[in-house]
């Protein structure tokens, strides 16, 4: 990726995550909508964790050779 | 004004003329004709109840029409438009009667009213969908193509077993709200969530689709889970098995996913995860979440539709399926329309502000929060960072660019931009995602309840975005851990792809050959019978002989002694005897006087007796 696109993602999660400092929710039906960038933990653990216990999963017995059924 | 007709005739009809029309591109006029009358055809359609027929005292409903059923029945025409664009150079007229036969019992369904219709038209929709499976013309489109059927006429079984208990329960066949509890109901909803492709009922997806033709795929993403979802959107609103099903079944696809290489397949576990929002919109049956998952089914054919395309495009022009074949190989530089086209419906499913999925998908996840369904709520919103990862990041990434793995040599392959027509059908569908993304208004104005979700608020904007820029830092965090493994996942379809083998092999072997012993002493038996039968006359005497013969050899063997004289002798007698053919020239005789003389006897007592 060029640098001058890699520097706009950084400035553009920046720009967001500071924006979710200064808004909240007008009716937060959960306690967590009020921490502000959860959503930005929330992706960035959640995706991890997707990554890792799909693959552990497929590595422990989902994935198999392509020719299992034949 | 014209008369208004039912829809699914309009595609019915069509599809019985296409072999008709030898032009070429008469033909493609008229393919394209089609949903076009179709879709007056329904701008024109009145609310109300109407083409009532009676059949065996029932009130067979061809057209129901309300703001649910009109919804769906606008996404359907729309997307049969598409997929028509997108078929129009295949030169197959099986692939497209198969298609309009599709679509048109899926508008059938969708304007039933009355159970009967609604099974009739079910059963069509899987049968005529299947051979947009079996054109693709290999081996596994031919045994996934018998797969997919299997599962799907099990479900009509569960359907029909469920309408026929519910209809001598309460005496109507009317399609309405079922309420939830009884085996009627669960066999009737059991039918409904295997189309829905619900785990653990929906290996059949993910098994065929990614097996279709290129077109066929295209229109097969569209039609049966949806449909499916409008039907439990009608009968099991409120359920609260389906909350928990649906949820499960948004993180389930995405888990695949992760693991899937065949690029079509992965979509199709995305179909899976996506209509898990629907299904648990459907559980969760507040206004709201009906509403929600109306317009993610709308917004889902659509950009679902454009991901399948883009996909069946790469396919097309290279031949090639798998990310392991297709990652590496700079195609972006040959295809760069073909992939911002995608990237649109990428963008679309991972529910990008701007774009449909945030106007619809939001307000699943929304509903969840307004009914106070933590949990739920959780897991819709992790499911939608799977699906920004695979279909917006992954799958684009490793298609369109990628790396070689070390030590894989890298060879060129042919690729350009797919045909026109491919091309203008993406473009559309990726107007179609863009406008209502933008102009959520004309989507929200025919949903079946009156709208209050704004999904345009800061707060919801600015979540979305944190979400998935975070999910695009973890991606290339993971990079190299995400690009495709030559192999495939074992999913419920294993427990009647390799089980059932095993019984195949059982009935091949042991249970053949014992059916085969079985028949050689029941044969036996009768061909002893026919020999006897061959000679009534002489039978007895057969039987004697043979019992005289086995009688006086046990006799003898008791006592100790062997009578070799009498056994030849009784035996003598016995060949003397079988050796007599049956020859019915020499008994016609002598029964012809005897059935004679009762026949005069007989007719000299009626005239005695016979009095005046």
């Amino acid at each position: 990726m060029p640098n001058a696109l890699k520097k706009l993602f950084f400035i553009t999660i920046g720009v967001f995550i500071i924006m979710g400092f200064f808004i909240s929710p007008e009716h937060p039906h959960f306690f967590w909508e009020k921490i502000p960038a959860f959503d930005a933990i929330f992706g960035f653990i959640g995706c991890i964790l997707i990554v890792l216990g799909s693959k552990a999963l497929g590595h422990h017995g989902i994935s198999k050779d392509e020719d299992y059924y034949d | 004004m014209f008369k208004v007709v039912p829809p699914a005739f309009i595609f019915i009809l069509g599809a019985l003329l296409i072999p008709f029309l030898r032009e070429r591109r008469l033909k493609q006029l008229f393919q394209l004709l089609v949903p076009i009358i179709a879709f007056i055809d329904l701008l024109y359609m009145p609310k109300g109840t109407y083409w009532i027929f009676n059949f065996l005292g029932y009130d067979l409903i061809l057209g129901r029409v309300d703001k649910l059923a009109m919804c769906f029945g606008y996404v359907f025409v729309i997307m049969a438009f598409l997929g028509m664009v997108y078929a129009l150079h295949v030169r197959e007229d099986g692939q497209h009667i198969s298609a309009f036969l599709y679509v048109g019992s899926t508008l059938g369904v969708t304007f039933a009213g009355d159970l009967f219709t609604l099974f009739a038209f079910w059963e069509i929709m899987a049968v005529s969908s299947v051979f947009l499976i079996w054109y693709q013309k290999d081996k596994a489109a031919l045994n996934a193509g018998f797969r997919y059927l299997m599962v799907h006429l099990f479900g009509g079984c569960a359907l029909l077993a469920g309408i026929i208990i519910y209809v001598s329960n309460t005496g109507s066949i009317n399609f309405s709200f079922i309420e939830y509890g009884g085996l009627a109901s669960q066999l009737i909803l059991l039918g409904f969530i295997i189309n829905a492709a619900v785990p653990p009922f929906h290996a059949w997806l993910s098994d065929a689709y990614p097996e279709a033709t290129v077109t066929g795929s295209v229109f097969l993403t569209a039609f049966t889970t949806k449909s499916a979802v409008y039907v439990l959107l009608r009968g099991f609103p409120g359920v609260e098995l389906l909350i928990w099903l649906g949820a499960i079944m948004a993180l389930y696809g995405v888990v695949y996913a992760v693991l899937e290489n065949d690029i079509r397949r992965l979509l199709a576990y995305h179909i899976i995860s996506q209509v898990g929002y629907m299904v648990c919109g459907v559980g969760l049956g507040s206004e709201m979440a009906m509403n929600g998952s109306t317009a993610h089914a709308f917004c889902h054919i659509l950009y679902k539709a454009l991901l399948f395309m883009g996909a069946g495009a790469v396919i097309h022009v290279t031949g090639r399926r798998k990310l392991t074949e297709l990652q590496g190989r700079n195609l972006y530089k040959k295809m760069p329309i073909c992939l911002s086209l995608y990237m649109i419906g990428g963008f679309s499913i991972s529910a990008v502000p701007l774009f449909n999925g945030f106007v619809s998908k939001t307000m699943v996840t929304a509903a969840a929060g307004e009914l106070h369904r933590p949990v739920i709520h959780l897991m819709l919103h992790l499911a939608s960072i799977g699906t920004f990862l695979h279909t917006g990041l992954k799958l684009p990434y490793g298609t369109w660019f990628g790396k070689v793995p070390k030590g894989e040599k890298i060879e060129e392959i042919e690729a350009k931009e797919p045909p026109l027509n491919m091309l203008i059908a993406m473009g559309m569908a990726a107007f179609l995602c863009i406008f209502t993304g933008v102009y959520p208004k004309i989507l929200y104005d025919i949903l079946p309840y009156h709208v209050h979700y704004h999904p345009y608020t800061a707060y919801h904007v600015v979540g979305m975005m944190q979400l998935l820029l975070l999910t695009a830092v973890a991606f290339w965090v993971y990079i190299d851990k995400l690009g495709g493994e030559p192999t495939i996942s074992i999913d419920t379809d294993w427990f009647y792809r390799k089980p059932g083998r095993i019984f195949v092999w059982f009935c091949n072997n042991p249970l053949s050959s014992f059916r085969l012993k079985v028949q050689n002493i029941f044969s036996a038996e009768l061909d002893s019978i026919i020999r006897l039968s061959k000679n009534p006359y002489t039978a007895p005497k057969v039987l004697l002989w043979t019992a005289c013969l086995y009688a006086n050899r046990a006799l003898k063997s008791l006592v100790g002694q062997k009578s070799i004289e009498e056994e030849e002798k009784f035996a003598e007698r016995l060949k003397t005897i079988k050796s007599i053919h049956y020859n019915e020239n020499i008994y016609r005789t002598l029964i012809g006087f005897g059935v004679s003389i009762v026949l005069i006897l007989l007719f000299l007592s009626v005239i005695i007796n016979f009095k005046m």
